[in-house]
């Protein structure tokens, strides 16, 4: 495409260019554009890194991008935050990791069962189209029906005494719900995505597996599965950010910060607030510690994910 | 090893409120340990035949049997049945060793290291032994084949089908495989079903091969039979290269009148006509000679286009020397290579009323065909 490209096909660019050891106009406006949009998009994350290790006075003399200075400098506002948010970090691990997998697993089977098998054709596209309705469900629709199903329906408080009899806080009933919750609005995502993968995988291969003597169990289990990998990172980066930053469905069903079972983004809505204000830099170094496993998931799977996304 | 044996066997599928018939009422019976290559034009139904035998498909009618048991509802699983595919179809994140045992672990209880000697074994017998650790990303198309193929053999199935396994390798390695699978399965004496567009596969590999055309069954017969006794005239038209002339001719007393030739037969073709006189003349384009004497069944002819193959020249004969040669019949004669002709030579061109074949205009069915005796030889070896 570019112009270091050997044209081989005998054409000549007939526009005239202006060119300096290779570095045409047109190559120069495209990095400025560049630059300019990589520095419009991380500003705010540059500012907000900066703020995060400043003081007070800090804060308030310099702009919101400039580096804090060596007076200006402190790393206790990450102390405060690690402190503040480490043990809300713990219960959302907790429910964002099984949520997270489970979700990805019964989409990758959901979906493995409307592609792959033959059954007939229109009950196939019934299945699908409830499924994929469910994507289409605001959250906030389903927040009065979610509490009365886990206040009124299903009291998992009181079906887990024993659990609690153990010493555990009956808060934790509130970790579980939030993993079914977000399992079940996960399905239809997942099963889209990975409906998708599996549509592209060779019809031959699969019916030579049959051929071989394998169930339909095997199959999943030795072919697509072993393959679904690049989809799986897509799905678990996707659902784990989701679900690790949804606050509406912890605000329903854990809905106070002082919980012992109170997930990080129920403590970090109410970091560095009080009466006396803002405070600037201690809610910057929570959001930035709160990000980090979302980041360590994207890192972890970003090869993986880059090839599902091609896919 | 196992007879295979296909009765009424018909396939339809529902496009909304059309029914189309992919296969039409085919029946045939495939002997033990034999190679029958089931060949025709694209959409005459023969993968889908295939895919039927191999429970990849529904029968909507008829019964298949292996070994007088009727597998109609036997799921393709328990059909003990192998099929190589045209795109090999190989599990791309197993080894080549892992891809040849896959089949043995789902379908039999056998140890590890049994199936791994088996595999071993195989590998060799196919020259892939050093290829068995690789993945099949880093095989090259002719390899690939190898393993899909090592992937069938090595299960020792009562069955084979294969469905145009060879049309994605290069024409050199198409040839040599053509030859090694014919031995391969002389060898393993497993009954074969074979599926292909190319008639020159057709030819060379089969005992016997069965042409399909729209879903029916057109002829099942030996090659040379099909070749020199065609049922009708797509079985005719389909088989050779270059495929064979066809005039439209109607009969007239003892002589065939053409729009631009008369051809005088005697009373033993006569004979076979019965009162049909609406015919096609048909000749192989190697059965036509280019001689020097004039006679009945010699033609003077214009040479429009030589197509020097080396060995042979294809020769495109106009019987007008004044017709448009565009729009014009052409008889298209394969002459030795030495036989210098060139274009615009006027030729007398001999065709011999011995190899001539006549098919009723109407339904195509072949009422004369040409004399078998020196074919016969061949056929009996």
């Amino acid at each position: 495409m570019s112009d270091g490209e050997l044209r081989t096909d005998g054409g000549a660019t007939t526009d005239v260019r202006w060119n300096l050891e290779g570095v045409t106009i047109e190559d120069a406006a495209l990095y400025i554009v560049l630059l300019l949009a990589a520095a419009f998009y991380l500003v705010p994350i540059e500012s907000g890194l900066v703020t995060s290790f400043k003081t007070g006075t800090a804060i308030v003399e310099t702009a919101p991008f400039a580096p804090p200075g060596a007076s200006g400098l402190t790393f206790e506002k990450w102390g405060s935050a690690i402190d503040a948010l480490l043990r809300g970090m713990g219960n959302s691990l907790l429910y964002a990791v099984p949520a997270t997998v489970i979700s990805a697993f019964v989409g990758s089977i959901t979906a493995y069962g409307l592609t792959i098998p033959t059954w007939k054709k229109s009950y196939k596209a019934v299945v699908l189209m409830l499924i994929i309705a469910g994507i289409f469900i605001p959250y906030q629709a389903v927040l009065v029906p979610l509490t009365q199903f886990w206040s009124q329906w299903v009291q998992l408080g009181e079906a887990l005494s024993f659990v609690w009899a153990l010493g555990i806080p009956n808060d934790y009933a509130g970790i579980i719900e939030l993993v079914i919750t977000h399992v079940a609005y996960g399905i239809p995502i997942c099963t889209l995505l990975f409906r998708t993968y599996y549509k592209t995988m060779s019809e031959e291969m699969i019916e030579s597996a049959r051929l071989d003597g394998a169930t339909l169990r095997r199959v999943y289990r030795r072919i697509v599965l072993p393959l679904s990998g690049p989809m799986f990172a897509v799905v678990l980066i996707y659902q784990f950010t989701q679900i690790w930053n949804d606050l509406l469905f912890t605000l329903v069903i854990v809905s106070t910060e002082s919980s012992p079972a109170a997930p990080v983004v129920l403590i970090l809505a109410g970091l560095g607030t009080s009466l006396e204000g803002q405070d600037f830099a201690l809610r910057m170094a929570g959001a930035f510690f709160a990000a980090l496993p979302t980041l360590a998931v994207y890192i972890l799977f970003g090869e993986e994910f880059a090839e599902g996304v091609a896919a | 090893m196992a007879t295979l044996e296909l009765d009424s066997i018909t396939k339809t599928f529902q496009d909304g409120d059309e029914e189309i018939v992919a296969v039409d009422d085919v029946s045939m019976s495939i002997d033990d340990g034999e190679f029958l290559v089931v060949v025709g034009p694209s959409g005459c139904g023969k993968s889908t035949t295939l895919r039927m035998i191999a429970g990849l498909e529904t029968i909507t009618a008829g019964t298949l049997s292996i070994d007088d048991r009727v597998v109609n509802d036997v799921k393709s699983q328990n059909r003990n049945i192998a099929m190589v595919f045209q795109s090999y179809a190989l599990y791309p994140h197993m080894s080549v060793r892992q891809n040849m045992s896959f089949g043995l672990e789902e379908s039999t209880d056998l140890p590890d290291d049994e199936i791994n000697q088996m595999v071993s074994e195989t590998g060799e017998m196919l020259g892939i032994s050093e290829l068995l650790d690789r993945k099949p990303t880093d095989l090259s198309g002719g390899q690939q084949q190898r393993v899909a193929l090592g992937r069938a053999i090595v299960r020792d199935p009562e069955v084979f089908l294969m469905d145009e396994p060879l049309s994605n390798l290069d024409a050199k390695l198409r040839a040599e495989m053509r030859t090694e699978l014919q031995r391969l399965q002389n060898n393993l004496g497993v009954t074969t079903v074979y599926v292909t567009h190319d008639q020159t596969e057709a030819m060379t590999m089969g005992d016997r091969i069965a042409i399909l055309d729209a879903g029916e069954l057109q002829q099942v017969a030996t090659p040379l039979e099909c070749y020199h006794e065609p049922a009708n005239q797509f079985v005719a038209s389909f088989l050779g290269e270059p495929s064979m002339n066809f005039f439209d001719v109607t009969l007239e007393g003892d002589r065939l009148v053409a729009d631009v030739f008369e051809y005088p037969i005697d009373e033993d073709v006569r004979s076979d006509l019965g009162d049909v006189t609406d015919l096609v003349l048909g000749i192989r384009p190697e059965a036509v000679e280019l001689v020097d004497e004039a006679g009945d069944h010699e033609f003077e002819t214009t040479v429009d286009v030589v197509e020097p193959m080396g060995d042979e020249n294809t020769v495109y004969l106009h019987f007008d020397p004044d017709a448009d040669p565009e729009h014009a019949e052409a008889l298209v004669a394969t002459i030795d290579g030495f036989n210098r002709v060139s274009e615009g030579n006027t030729v007398t061109a001999r065709i011999p009323e011995d190899a001539v074949h006549l098919f009723d205009r109407a339904t195509g069915e072949a009422l004369h065909n040409r004399s078998m005796e020196d074919a016969a030889e061949q056929i009996d070896l």
